[in-house]
């Protein structure tokens, strides 16, 4: 049997669930922080009521050192994941800039260079947004736990396969479009922006939008049709980012000498993919779910540019033992 | 060597995804049928790229204007939008915009880009002198000059009579003045600079 893997990375789905629940917190606070502000403005600091004199003064204390100008305090931090400012650092979702330049057919660079971090990570860490930042994916793993709780009651929920490669037809086709129209199309039904978007709009201004329809037709889509099937077959964020992702520098890999062939993996990986034949490609988003649920330690973080090919069955499983027990020919087997 | 049927059949499947992957931009767009026809007060955000469709392929509906709005004042188009949909305006009717730059200035595409006060061009207000209060029964009102940023230079009142407000071509179009005017129907509203009657009768 071979090392085991670093401890930690068992660990790793636990951390992202709060990223995720983090950011998605973030999205629901940031509005009400907004509407708090406006309301702070309207009602001069001076007539408000000492508790709100006091909560005012926490929160400017903590983004306090991180402007310049002090009337700008709570400006800090607004936005979503699609576009927005952290601490003055403008960060923008790839497939925004892609998109504003498809529909503009114009190269503006100031607002390409907040895009830049994000693709740098993507190309180190794959679909990592995915995963690990994705407003939408928060909501689309919550669905996923309701189509097991449905099981249980007996109710079946999809679990159809369509190509994997329909979400770059579906990129390519929103990148023409938004030339064509001249606007930014993708915008409209790409999750994580729509979700943003949404949330901003119920909290702010007064009830939910257009796209709010859409994101609960995507959710019915997941139950009914297949597990996560906006995310693997449809998103067009989601096929920039395997494209941008295809040789990444981090990725998962199986120890073909601690695999016992459970097949766990390959049960709790949410974009269906196969990790237990070493099957991993640029769909994956290093959610470490499949690290998580390994009961032999037989799955780790590799620094590689390309996965291996298929390793064989694993060491510890029946299957190697019989042949590896009976020879590779397997003369004298029952 | 690939047989002919095998290549059409590939031909078939490409055609039929490129199709297909189109169908989630119709459903999305289906949500939001075309804007409405006819007069509408809706203004575009102070700072707007001057043609319109340049600022629809340039701004990316990501809400950071109206995040930061003071006033909020910023809004954005829904069902009603067309292809307007989560572009911001601003309807001054509601509340108007205060000119303090924070939107031109967080906005991550070039979509509204810092203009200084004086440049900035989102109409000209237009008073209708047949409803007008001092204009028609010369009684005290001047809310819509009390309020102006701009002072003097943009909204004045007539000389020979204190109350009856007179448009000037500074005026920037932020809309405090219909924010503020007490009649119901209205009777000043910003319209687009070519067609206010004071650049109208300048030029």
């Amino acid at each position: 049997m071979k090392a085991k893997p670093f401890f930690l990375w068992r660990h790793l789905n636990k951390l992202r669930w709060l990223t995720l629940a983090t950011v998605f917190s973030m999205l629901v606070l940031l509005p009400f922080l907004h509407v708090y502000q406006a309301y702070v403005a309207a009602h001069a600091y001076d007539l408000l009521a000492p508790r709100e004199q006091e909560l005012y003064d926490t929160l400017e204390m903590l983004t306090a050192p991180f402007v310049s100008d002090p009337a700008e305090d709570l400006d800090a931090i607004k936005g979503n994941t699609w576009s927005g400012t952290f601490f003055g650092l403008q960060l923008s979702d790839p497939l925004a800039a892609a998109g504003q330049m498809a529909a503009g057919m114009n190269l503006y660079t100031p607002f390409l260079l907040t895009a830049l971090i994000p693709v740098l990570l993507t190309v180190l860490f794959g679909r990592f947004y995915c995963g690990w930042i994705c407003p939408a994916s928060f909501l689309y793993e919550l669905n996923s736990n309701l189509a097991i709780l449905l099981r249980r009651m007996g109710l079946q929920a999809g679990r159809r396969h369509l190509d994997k490669r329909f979400k770059y037809a579906v990129l390519i086709a929103g990148l023409v479009l938004s030339m064509i129209t001249g606007s930014v199309v993708v915008a409209a039904i790409y999750p994580p922006a729509v979700v943003g978007r949404e949330i901003y709009y119920a909290v702010a201004l007064g009830g939910f939008g257009a796209g709010t329809v859409f994101f609960a037709v995507t959710l019915l889509f997941d139950l009914l049709v297949a597990q996560r099937g906006f995310c693997r077959y449809l998103c067009p964020g989601g096929a920039l980012y395997s494209l941008l992702g295809r040789y990444r520098l981090v990725r998962i890999q199986r120890i073909v000498e601690n695999c016992n062939d459970c097949a766990k993996c390959n049960a709790v990986c949410e974009f269906g993919l196969d990790p237990l034949r070493d099957g991993f490609g640029q769909e994956c988003n290093n959610c470490t779910a499949c690290i998580a649920v390994c009961p032999t330690d037989a799955l780790t973080f590799e620094i590689k540019p390309q996965d291996v090919g298929y390793q064989g069955a694993g060491h510890l499983g029946k299957r190697y033992q019989r042949e590896h027990a009976y020879g590779a020919s397997g003369e004298g087997m029952p | 060597m690939i047989q002919r049927r095998t290549v059409l059949q590939r031909l078939m499947y490409a055609a039929g995804m490129a199709v297909t992957s189109t169908l989630p931009y119709g459903f999305a767009r289906l949500m939001v049928p075309e804007a409405r026809a006819g007069f509408s007060t809706h203004l575009r955000p102070p700072g707007v790229l001057p043609d319109e469709h340049a600022f629809n392929s340039a701004c990316i509906g990501c809400g950071l204007c109206g995040e930061v709005c003071p006033p909020r004042c910023i809004r954005f188009y829904q069902h009603e939008g067309g292809e307007k949909v989560n572009t911001p305006y601003i309807d001054p009717e509601q509340k108007a915009c205060i000119l303090c730059n924070k939107c031109m200035e967080v906005c991550p595409t070039e979509a509204l880009t810092e203009t200084p006060r004086n440049d900035i061009d989102m109409g000209i207000a237009q008073i209708d002198r047949t409803a007008c209060y001092p204009w028609v029964d010369r009684v005290i009102c001047g809310a819509c000059v009390s309020i102006c940023p701009l002072g003097e230079r943009a909204i004045g009142f007539k000389l020979w009579n204190q109350y009856q407000p007179v448009v000037k071509t500074d005026c920037v179009g932020c809309g405090l003045c219909v924010e503020v005017c007490p009649h119901p129907s209205l009777p000043i509203r910003i319209v687009r600079r070519s067609e206010g009657t004071v650049t109208r009768h300048r030029l």
